[in-house]
């Protein structure tokens, strides 16, 4: 059965009596009522969560970046310059919307929606904690990957709609970048299926453990490949440096979102930030361990939820930081590097992964590569059994 | 109630979506309302109970073949000439004449053959068939590609394979007769 935020809260008493108050009050059974606002609330608390991290994010990107060119970054608004984010939102919402006359007005207009209607989409599968995932899709795994296909069609249309030739190439640079990287991508993530044997998010994450030992990125040498070939994969498809090239600011101005200005220029940059979030959640998700908390501390009940959370957050965050710092390390790829790269090596790779973890499956029953040494290891010494 | 909501709003997203496609000028405006078309379509599914095939339809249609469109509009527009404005095409000479018509007449009449065969099913119902209660298709999907009918899935993947073959010998250099 598909698990929602709603169905989680319902067993709990308070929620019970606020139903039964509800449906006396109003003279109906008020459970879809009830199930409409529990959705509505919890999706505007994720939402305003996720808008909140991008706009840290940005500031989070300028503090790092100036840390580690010796700079000192913004420091002007809020103490250390920690409400840059709004000052920056309160500029773009005030800045005249500019629409190029020859563009096409109306590619122009649904680029930026599609990009942050795919990132959003999103959002209703995240696992935050084994509660408060919005939808439990029990094909959750393949429904992000084909709702987030709709911010690589954002890109392109922007920088086709914008009909300059910098948008040109940076959204063609940027589709043909995000549809290549998407299949190893696809295949290692598909290779943790096969381990876990399900595509909802809370049988992924319920596949592992709370210890590093039971991570899927530890359970074997091919997992753990497939981890980084993940992760390099979602830095391509969320344009992050190395793989820029779409809005390479040394040669395509700002790339497929050049003529855009004021708050569509903001839905860009905040789908940006906001999709890096959502893929080294399904990173830390997948071979992390997700929201596990080590010894199941806390249990089912709302302690236990806020510390799920908290691990959950803590992993993405600090992929999300290791993201960063690769921005600022790593020179930009040329083009034709970066389909070398994909088509000759990561594809190569993921799919002799999910051959061998299939193999691994077989060979092992399933046992993670710790199993295997610990029992060895006790069988050896005469101890357990 | 809120089933009926969903349903609507799907099948009004895959109407206008649809019409829309088939009345715009502009062959990429026309690709983004085939998208809303399809997304309608992919909603449809789910408000069925069709999970598996709601998602596998975004992730081809929506992921794959719209952006596959909009890649061929845009590295053919331009091409032929006059005939194409930077959108696509205008209009083609060749588009009205009578063998056109006699295949569009053909086909039409093959759709009208298939829909009114799948209309006298639902007409000869005599009330509304109520939907199972859900429950998850993906296993059972699963269990019955690689059980009875793994004999389609094989042959479907020879013809991929064929399409992969094609590929390779299409976009490969071509060798020089010394």
């Amino acid at each position: 059965m598909n698990q929602t935020v709603a169905s989680y809260l319902l067993q709990y008493e308070p929620v019970q009596q606020l139903l039964a108050f509800l449906s006396k009050l109003l003279g109906f059974n008020a459970i879809s009522l009830l199930y409409f606002l529990i959705f509505a609330l919890a999706i505007l608390a994720a939402v305003g969560f996720l808008s909140l991290v991008g706009g840290l994010g940005t500031y989070a990107e300028r503090k790092i970046s100036a840390d580690m060119q010796a700079r000192i970054g913004p420091n002007r608004v809020g103490p250390y310059g920690i409400l840059q984010f709004l000052a920056d939102g309160v500029k773009m919402l005030l800045k005249e919307d500019i629409v190029p006359t020859q563009s096409d007005k109306f590619l122009f207009y649904v680029a930026p929606m599609l990009c942050i209607v795919g990132v959003f989409g999103t959002i209703a599968v995240v696992p935050f904690s084994s509660g408060f995932t919005i939808f439990d899709f029990n094909v959750g795994l393949v429904y992000l990957i084909g709702i987030s296909s709709l911010v690589g069609l954002g890109v392109f249309l922007g920088g086709y709609g914008s009909n300059s030739k910098w948008s040109m190439l940076g959204g063609m640079r940027g589709a043909s970048q995000i549809i290549s990287y998407e299949i190893p991508v696809v295949l290692s993530a598909l290779s943790i299926v096969l381990l876990s044997g399900g595509l909802s998010f809370s049988s992924l994450v319920k596949a592992q453990g709370g210890w590093p030992h039971q991570w899927f990125i530890f359970h074997n040498p091919f997992t753990f490949v497939g981890f980084f070939i993940l992760f390099i994969g979602s830095l391509a498809e969320t344009n992050r440096a190395p793989f820029d090239l779409p809005e390479a600011e040394s040669e395509l101005v700002s790339g497929y979102h050049t003529e855009f200005s004021g708050m569509r220029f903001g839905f860009f940059a905040l789908a940006e930030y906001i999709e890096v979030f959502v893929v080294c959640g399904l990173a830390a998700a997948l071979f992390l361990g997700g929201y596990n908390v080590p010894m199941n501390l806390g249990g089912d009940g709302l302690i236990g939820q806020v510390l799920q959370l908290g691990s959950f957050i803590s992993k993405t965050l600090f992929l999300y930081y290791m993201v960063i710092v690769t921005r600022w390390t790593l020179p930009r790829l040329r083009v034709d590097q970066l389909m070398t790269m994909c088509w000759k090596y990561l594809i190569p790779i993921s799919m002799v992964n999910l051959i061998m973890v299939g193999l691994w499956m077989v060979a092992f029953d399933g046992k993670s590569i710790f199993d295997l040494i610990f029992s060895g290891a006790s069988v050896a010494t005469g101890t357990g059994h | 109630m809120f089933d009926k909501i969903l349903f609507i709003s799907s099948a009004l997203a895959t109407i206008v979506g649809a019409v829309l496609t088939i009345s715009v000028k502009n062959i990429m405006h026309a690709a983004v309302f085939l998208l809303l078309s399809l997304l309608g379509v992919a909603g449809l599914y789910l408000t069925l109970g069709a999970d598996f095939v709601a998602v596998i339809q975004l992730v081809v249609y929506v992921g794959g073949v719209v952006v596959l469109m909009v890649f061929a509009v845009m590295l053919t527009a331009g091409s032929s000439g006059q005939k194409a404005n930077r959108f696509g095409l205008v209009k083609i000479p060749t588009m009205g004449n009578f063998r056109t018509y006699t295949i569009g007449i053909v086909f039409a009449a093959l759709v009208l053959m298939t829909i009114i065969k799948l209309y006298t099913n639902v007409f000869a119902m005599s009330r509304l068939a109520q939907i199972p209660a859900y429950s998850p298709t993906v296993s059972k999907i699963g269990i019955s590609l690689v059980g009875t009918h793994v004999l389609a899935f094989e042959i479907s993947s020879v013809l991929l394979l064929g399409a992969l073959v094609g590929a390779a010998i299409v976009s490969r250099p071509r060798r020089e007769n010394r």
